[in-house]
């Protein structure tokens, strides 16, 4: 077989484009709902953004986790990471759109009509006065713009050189990029986690002003990386049926990136025990009041449900080895991780203060609504709709690999 | 036949030709059977009808028994045996009893793996029969080497080692008890 022709063999399946048409129908229309929702109802308008947001931080971080499990895997080596590289790379690419679908929070930021802090400037609250320097409206939106610039340009050169070697003929050539790509991963991996903790301190910490945690960006790290990998998995049991992959995929890939499905469960359920427990320790009023409401009523069965099937099932169901080398259902439980994922951040910032409280905190009858529902499939559809684009204008492995014999050889192992 | 023979030694060149045999004494229905290779050779273990280990169970009982240790203890002093007021928490507070109970959980759980692994494999033992053999020694550097035991109810001296000839052997010797 020559060079050419494994070109052409080892691109996407063409079935990808019906997927990209139905998310974008489907993206499409929910977006069109709530951002109309958005503007001419004003009196949702708050509502609509923040369900806005919680699609964007959901979507957006498997977009961004993608980012770091790329870093992560060019730093580490193994197997797991020449299968889903293609997929993690893709994810990357998606930066433009998530940077696009962040334009109506930074609207609602603009327009003082999602976060609370934009109403308590210039009142008599000593803590948001206090973070003045730092919490301002286009202060906000700089930094956003920031955030986006500096992993662009982590996605860029990462991206620019796998096409390189991807082009190359060379394996001299082929194996120097490797190694350049593990070089430049290991400080952007530094910058990624700090980054990542500032969006997401940004983001949604601040949706409770008066409220602060030091863990919160690692949290988001991991779980960002979680979801990441838990949509990595669905969609590889999906393309392991097809060509080219089911030339590719073995039981051993899919246990690989099951045990780190497993780990990252373990790191979230630990950093969140973390949190609650430093704050559960120290006792004071500025920090419980965040736990008391999540611990009272409805929210209060939400958390208990969190720890349960967010933790407890999927870690016991994890270490099972059979379950991870059958694709179907690792897949399968990468799924129910996934929706457990969007509930985790539903919980973080559906009982946030809403404009007007005064930073008090809303019961669950009087946060939830029907928007919370449609706006992660608006935002998921036009996202997926984009990254399907991305993963289909490369090979779906990494061609000129000097690993990516071995990597397929792994897979057919016990 | 006056010597007691404790089982014959098969030395082959290379890891493919090891699992061959392997197979092949596994089919031919031996079960007193062993390898021995200078590095981990996966295959080894399905070739020889080896059944998997039942160490994870081990660890497993071994981190629940840390759990349950680690809240008891805690349980047993705080609650029970010495009840005193710390931070104006209540005694039974569970938020800060999980930490200890973690490391308990993983310590017990090493131990489990640990203990169990050197149990299972019948450690410490200080004499085996096969380094009886000379070129036995080779098993940690370059030759691999197959075992059948003469506890195996299929053993027959004359049949089995005319049988373990025939697997391409580069030799086979006898293993005195």
């Amino acid at each position: 077989m020559n060079r050419e022709e494994e070109f052409i063999n080892y691109n996407a399946p063409a079935d990808l484009n019906r997927w990209r048409t139905i998310a974008l129908g489907i993206g499409g229309i929910f977006s069109i709902v709530i951002l109309g929702i958005a503007v001419f109802f004003p009196e949702q308008r708050e509502q609509a953004l923040r369900s806005w947001l919680l699609g964007f931080i959901f979507w957006g971080g498997i977009g961004i986790g993608g980012l770091g499990i790329l870093i992560l895997q060019h730093l580490t080596g193994g197997a797991w990471g020449i299968v889903i590289r293609r997929i993690a790379e893709a994810c990357s690419r998606t930066l433009p759109i998530i940077a696009v679908l962040f334009v109506p929070i930074a609207v609602g930021v603009a327009t003082h009509s999602i976060y609370e802090w934009t109403h308590l400037i210039g009142t008599d609250d000593k803590i948001v006065e206090w973070k003045q320097p730092y919490l301002t409206e286009h202060w906000f939106i700089i930094r956003a713009a920031l955030y986006f610039v500096l992993w662009g340009i982590m996605a860029y050169f990462l991206n620019k050189w796998s096409l390189q070697q991807d082009q190359t003929d060379d394996f001299e050539t082929a194996l120097k990029m490797a190694e350049d790509l593990s070089k430049f991963s290991g400080p952007t991996m530094v910058f990624y986690v700090l980054v990542v903790s500032f969006a997401a301190i940004d983001w949604v910490m601040t949706l409770d002003p008066h409220w602060f945690s030091t863990i919160w960006g690692l949290l988001f790290a991991v779980s960002w990386a979680l979801s990441c990998f838990c949509f990595s998995v669905a969609l590889l049991a999906v393309l392991a049926n097809k060509a080219p992959l089911n030339r590719i995929l073995g039981s051993r890939h899919f246990q690989d990136i099951g045990k780190l499905m497993l780990a990252l469960v373990m790191v979230w359920a630990y950093f969140n025990f973390s949190q609650f427990l430093i704050i559960w320790s120290g006792n004071l009023p500025e920090e419980t009041r965040w736990y008391l409401t999540r611990m009272e009523g409805t929210w209060g069965v939400i958390g208990i449900l969190l720890i349960v099937f967010h933790f407890a099932f999927p870690f016991l169901v994890l270490l099972n080895r059979d379950l991870k080398r059958n694709a179907k259902w690792l897949a399968a439980t990468a799924i129910f991780i996934l929706i457990l994922r969007l509930v985790d951040m539903f919980y973080l910032i559906g009982p946030s203060p809403q404009i007007g409280m005064d930073g008090k905190s809303a019961d669950f009858m009087n946060s939830f609504s029907w928007m919370y529902l449609v706006a992660p499939l608006g935002v998921g559809g036009i996202w997926l709709w984009y990254f399907f684009g991305e993963l289909m204008k490369r090979p779906l492995v990494p061609i000129n690999d000097p690993y990516l014999e071995s990597a397929i050889n792994h897979g057919k192992g016990h | 036949m006056d010597k007691k023979i404790y089982g014959l030694l098969a030395e082959f060149d290379t890891p493919t030709q090891l699992v061959e045999a392997a197979n092949k004494i596994r089919e031919a229905g031996y079960k007193k059977t062993d390898a021995f290779s200078p590095f981990p050779i996966h295959e080894i273990d399905e070739a020889l009808g080896i059944k998997r280990s039942i160490l994870p169970f081990m660890v497993l009982g071994g981190g629940i028994a840390g759990l349950l240790t680690g809240i008891g203890l805690q349980v047993f002093v705080h609650v029970i045996d010495y009840p005193i007021i710390v931070g104006g928490r209540p005694h039974f507070s569970l938020p800060s009893f999980i930490p200890s109970a973690f490391e308990l959980t993983i310590l017990f759980a090493s131990f489990a793996a640990v203990f169990g692994m050197i149990l299972l494999n019948g450690l410490p033992q200080p004499y085996h029969p096969v380094f009886n053999v000379p070129r036995f020694a080779l098993a940690t550097r370059e030759k691999f080497f197959l075992l059948i035991e003469r506890k195996d109810p299929k053993f027959d001296y004359d049949e089995t080692r005319n049988f373990m000839q025939s697997l391409n052997a580069q030799e086979v010797f006898d293993v005195e008890e």
